[in-house]
């Protein structure tokens, strides 16, 4: 075990138990938290797998803006109800036992294929040939994701202004 | 000489399963919003891992676009999530189940 | 054209004899309801045209030797042909006659007796209804269109007995009648269409002749039987006589025409019409001369406790029918025969004797009739003695011959059980029918009822006849109200034909040689002579006559009698014979008990619950099946997220199978 692979196994087991402890916690704001340090766990990984320009963007978009969204959401709406059920047992045993399932087909059939035996050496891209690459393969779809990114916008706020157009149009 | 690559996809499938549990038995549809982020993260670093095992940066290309398109998601997901708070007045998507 | 050549002449005259009524009818009913002079007047006319055609006929006719048959095809498929049309032959001239005669004459007394009744025109529409229907059923060639006149015969009864209908008796005895009847039709329909299976023909010189060998006796036996059913039905034998008795609630001239005379003569006239077929099954014969017998002796016991003068007579009615079906069944086509002829004259003068009394006094109670005085009107009186004395047999009255001839036809027959059911009928018969005359004329002083209680029937006493009873419709009330000059001639409408058939019944039993000979010449197949019959049974029955008379005297008719029967001195007989048997508590029970509570029961049951439920479901299970396939589109979604990723792993698994 190299000292990369025992960051791994650290960083992994980090990252898998804060996402575990933030699915299963009843307040929102709580869950939003731990999944931010998970994020945090991941663009540790990304950084270790050699891809310090994506570590920082997970940072930036993932933990900063989107999450940060989610808070927004979560603090302004109030919720008067007592709140949501958890875990009935309808919905979680069919879910742990297909994931079960799942976890297992998935180790087995990993552990069988040979071409996952393989090592990964420890690569890194720095963030101006990444760039290279990808202005040179793929500019088409940055565009593309660019014009995404405006539909989203005004997608948004549609539906965010909606309330100010006369009642009729509120019907959707 | 980190890990094998098996190890990597071994992580990814148990957070992806996280993911999915928790977009499926958390009764509110935040939650399930946030259970879709985490299988995106979680796919985020099995594609790293294939791009360093590989040596391709076409995984890592392919990081990028996940990261937009999880944003652009949230954001439409999460206004219709508060649009349907404010018919509603819950998160519980029992409310939600009648096609009408 | 069947038989001797078409007699143009005689096919016009024989049409309108039989058509003429049925316009009546129809003109009547459709034009002159309002009119009731005018409408009586149709039907007198049309039936007394028939009843000049019908004698006509019998002119014409007397030297017949073949019979003449003239018919159209009306019912024509592959394989078979049923005609429609008329038949003449020396039975059916006969019975064309006595029909025609009596129709005429109560149709005549009608006039007096009907006067003044709201549905005076009614009545004459249905009159002549009838009239149509029995003259077309002696006619009739094949056994199909006698069965339809059959069942319009029954129809008119049905509306005759009802005829007061604001009475629930009286409708509650005509829908019992057309019941009762109806169930032995039935019976009659199932035989016959066997006849028709097995010999594709229903043509009735065919079935008296040579059509009949061709088919098993086994078939015959039970088609026979069958038949037999209908004629039990409608001439009221054992066991569905209890309608008879009921059907009194009709006007006296009705229980005249059709329950004395002619409908119910025409079970015994379809016997005779029959005779070669029937005879050709000894099984069924003597299963038909039991049957006759019992009925004979079960009314013969009913009527000697009965208070209801039209009552009794309606007893004696079924009982002398079971005379005549006995003769039949015993072999005597002429003895049987000639019974109904001259049952008819001396019964329908008995009905409409009595009928005098209660239109005058209004009540039905002979005792009552007695007392107020029947014997002071002079020409019923006598009538009704001498028809009491034909009913009884004796000399030189019609039904004096007629008996004879019977139990000249029982004496011939092996067993002598039979001889003596008819003797001992005959001395009951005697008995029952003295009673009557003593207590009606020589009537005693009101007492106290004595130790049995009132009579049974004291609950139907309001007068049958219906003139004085409260519901009785419309406000004018027969009786002693009328004024004297309408009296007069109400009077004088009925009591000529009362002098016409009293005069029938001196003579007619002198014709008896004629009218032999006559019959016999019609029939093909050889009825037993008579002539060996001893003469000691001739002059037991003579004695047993007297016998009874003696001791309707003895009980009834002396000075100082109290007018109680021996019957009446033994409760338990005297419970027996005027609960009429417990035949008729048997038919309620049975109708209540299992039709009521079995079968309608079970088909109302069937009605909600299988196949109500049935639909219910049907509508249930697709309304439910909606919802089950609702639940596809519409749920939760987390259901449906799960269903998609459990979906992925199997897919997972499926295609990755061999890697594992």
């Amino acid at each position: 075990m190299t000292f990369y692979g025992f960051l791994f196994y650290v960083i992994s087991a980090a990252v898998i138990g804060s996402t575990a402890i933030a699915i299963t916690r009843r307040n929102m704001v709580h869950a939003v938290v731990y999944l931010v340090v998970s994020f945090f766990g991941t663009a540790m990984l990304f950084y270790l797998f050699g891809a310090p320009f994506l570590a920082a963007l997970e940072v930036i978009i993932y933990a900063g803006a989107i999450m940060v969204l989610f808070l927004f959401v979560v603090m302004m709406i109030r919720v008067e109800s007592p709140g949501e059920v958890m875990f009935p047992l309808s919905q979680w045993l069919p879910a742990a036992l297909f994931g079960l399932i799942y976890l297992a087909v998935a180790v087995v059939m990993i552990f069988r294929t040979s071409g996952t035996q393989v090592p990964l050496s420890a690569l890194t891209a720095s963030p101006g040939q990444f760039a290279l690459y990808v202005f040179e393969h793929h500019w088409f779809s940055i565009e593309v994701i660019s014009t995404l990114l405006l539909l989203a916008l005004v997608g948004a706020l549609h539906l965010g202004l909606g309330r100010r157009k006369n009642r009729v149009e509120e019907e959707i | 000489m980190i890990v094998p690559f098996g190890h990597v996809l071994v992580v990814f499938g148990i957070i992806f399963g996280l993911g999915v549990f928790c977009a499926v038995v958390r009764r509110n549809l935040i939650m399930i919003v946030l259970g879709i982020e985490i299988m995106l993260n979680a796919a985020s670093i099995a594609f790293v891992g294939a791009a360093l095992r590989w040596q391709n940066l076409e995984g890592q290309t392919f990081v990028l676009f996940i990261l937009a398109v999880a944003a652009t998601e949230v954001s439409v997901g999460l206004a219709v999530i508060v649009y349907a708070f404010r018919q509603t007045g819950s998160f519980d998507p029992n409310n939600f189940n009648l096609l009408r | 054209m069947v038989g001797s050549g078409s007699d143009p002449a005689a096919i016009m005259i024989l049409s309108l004899a039989t058509m003429l009524p049925f316009v009546a009818f129809l003109v009547i009913l459709i034009f002159t309801r309002k009119r009731p002079e005018l409408s009586a007047g149709i039907s007198i006319g049309a039936v007394a045209v028939s009843l000049v055609c019908s004698f006509v006929l019998l002119g014409l006719n007397l030297k017949m030797t073949v019979p003449v048959q003239y018919s159209v095809r009306m019912l024509a498929s592959s394989g078979f042909d049923i005609p429609f049309g008329f038949l003449l032959d020396h039975l059916n001239v006969l019975m064309l006659v006595i029909v025609a005669v009596i129709c005429f004459l109560v149709q005549v007394y009608s006039l007096g007796y009907m006067a003044g009744d709201p549905g005076f025109a009614r009545y004459y529409a249905f009159m002549s209804l009838f009239a149509w229907a029995m003259l077309n059923l002696s006619v009739s060639p094949t056994i199909l269109q006698l069965y339809i006149f059959w069942e319009l015969v029954g129809l008119s009864s049905y509306l005759l007995i009802g005829f007061w209908y604001e009475k629930f008796s009286a409708t509650q005895a005509g829908k019992k009648a057309f019941v009762m009847t109806r169930a032995g039709d039935v019976a009659f329909f199932i035989g016959f269409l066997i006849l028709f299976l097995h010999t594709g023909n229903l043509n009735i010189l065919d079935l008296n002749g040579q059509a009949a060998s061709a088919i098993s006796p086994a078939v015959l036996t039970l088609s026979a039987l069958l038949i037999f059913g209908g004629i039990v039905g409608k001439s009221a034998q054992f066991p569905l006589l209890t309608w008879l008795p009921d059907a009194m609630e009709g006007p006296t001239p009705v229980s005249a025409l059709l329950h004395s005379a002619t409908m119910v003569a025409a079970g015994v006239y379809l016997f005779a019409r029959l005779f070669p077929f029937f005879s050709m099954s000894q099984t069924a014969m003597s299963v038909f001369l039991a049957i006759g017998t019992v009925s004979m002796l079960l009314a013969s016991t009913m009527a000697m406790v009965s208070r209801d003068i039209k009552k009794v007579w309606a007893f004696s009615t079924i009982s002398q029918l079971g005379y005549m079906i006995m003769a039949l069944g015993a072999g005597g086509y002429f003895a049987g025969f000639f019974h109904l002829t001259t049952h008819a004259g001396f019964k329908a003068l008995l009905f409409l004797c009595s009928g005098v009394f209660i239109h005058r006094y209004g009540t039905n109670d002979v005792y009552e009739l007695g007392r107020l005085g029947s014997r002071r009107m002079l020409v019923p009186t006598v009538s009704i003695v001498l028809a009491a004395a034909a009913l009884s047999g004796f000399p030189p009255l019609s039904g004096y011959f007629s008996k004879e001839a019977i139990i000249g036809t029982l004496a011939q027959l092996p067993n002598p059980v039979w001889l003596v059911a008819g003797l001992a009928g005959v001395f009951l018969t005697a008995y029952y029918a003295f009673r009557m005359i003593f207590i009606l004329l020589l009537p005693r002083p009101a007492q106290s009822s004595g130790k049995f209680g009132p009579p049974p029937e004291a609950a139907t006493l309001s007068p049958a006849g219906g003139p004085a009873a409260p519901s009785a419709p419309g406000a004018v009330s027969h009786g002693s109200d009328h004024g004297e000059a309408g009296h007069e001639s109400q009077y004088l409408a009925m009591a000529l034909p009362l002098i016409i058939l009293a005069t029938i019944t001196v003579v007619l039993g002198f014709f008896e040689t004629p009218i032999k000979d006559f019959l016999e010449a019609g029939i093909m197949a050889g009825a037993p002579s008579e002539e060996g019959a001893s003469a000691w049974s001739h002059g037991a029955a003579l004695c047993l006559a007297a016998i009874g008379v003696a001791l309707a005297w003895f009980e009834f008719g002396r000075r100082g009698a109290k007018q109680i029967g021996f019957v009446e001195r033994m409760p338990l007989l005297y419970g027996l014979f005027a609960e009429r048997w417990y035949i008729d508590r048997f038919y309620g029970l049975l109708v209540s008990r299992v039709i009521d509570k079995g079968i309608s029961f079970l088909c109302y049951q069937n009605d909600n619950k299988v196949i109500d439920r049935s639909i219910d479901e049907l509508c249930r299970t697709t309304v439910d099946g909606g919802r089950i396939v609702a639940f596809l589109q519409s749920g939760m979604i987390q259901y449906r997220l799960l269903v998609i990723f459990a979906v992925m792993v199997l897919l997972a698994v499926y295609f990755f199978f061999p890697i594992i």
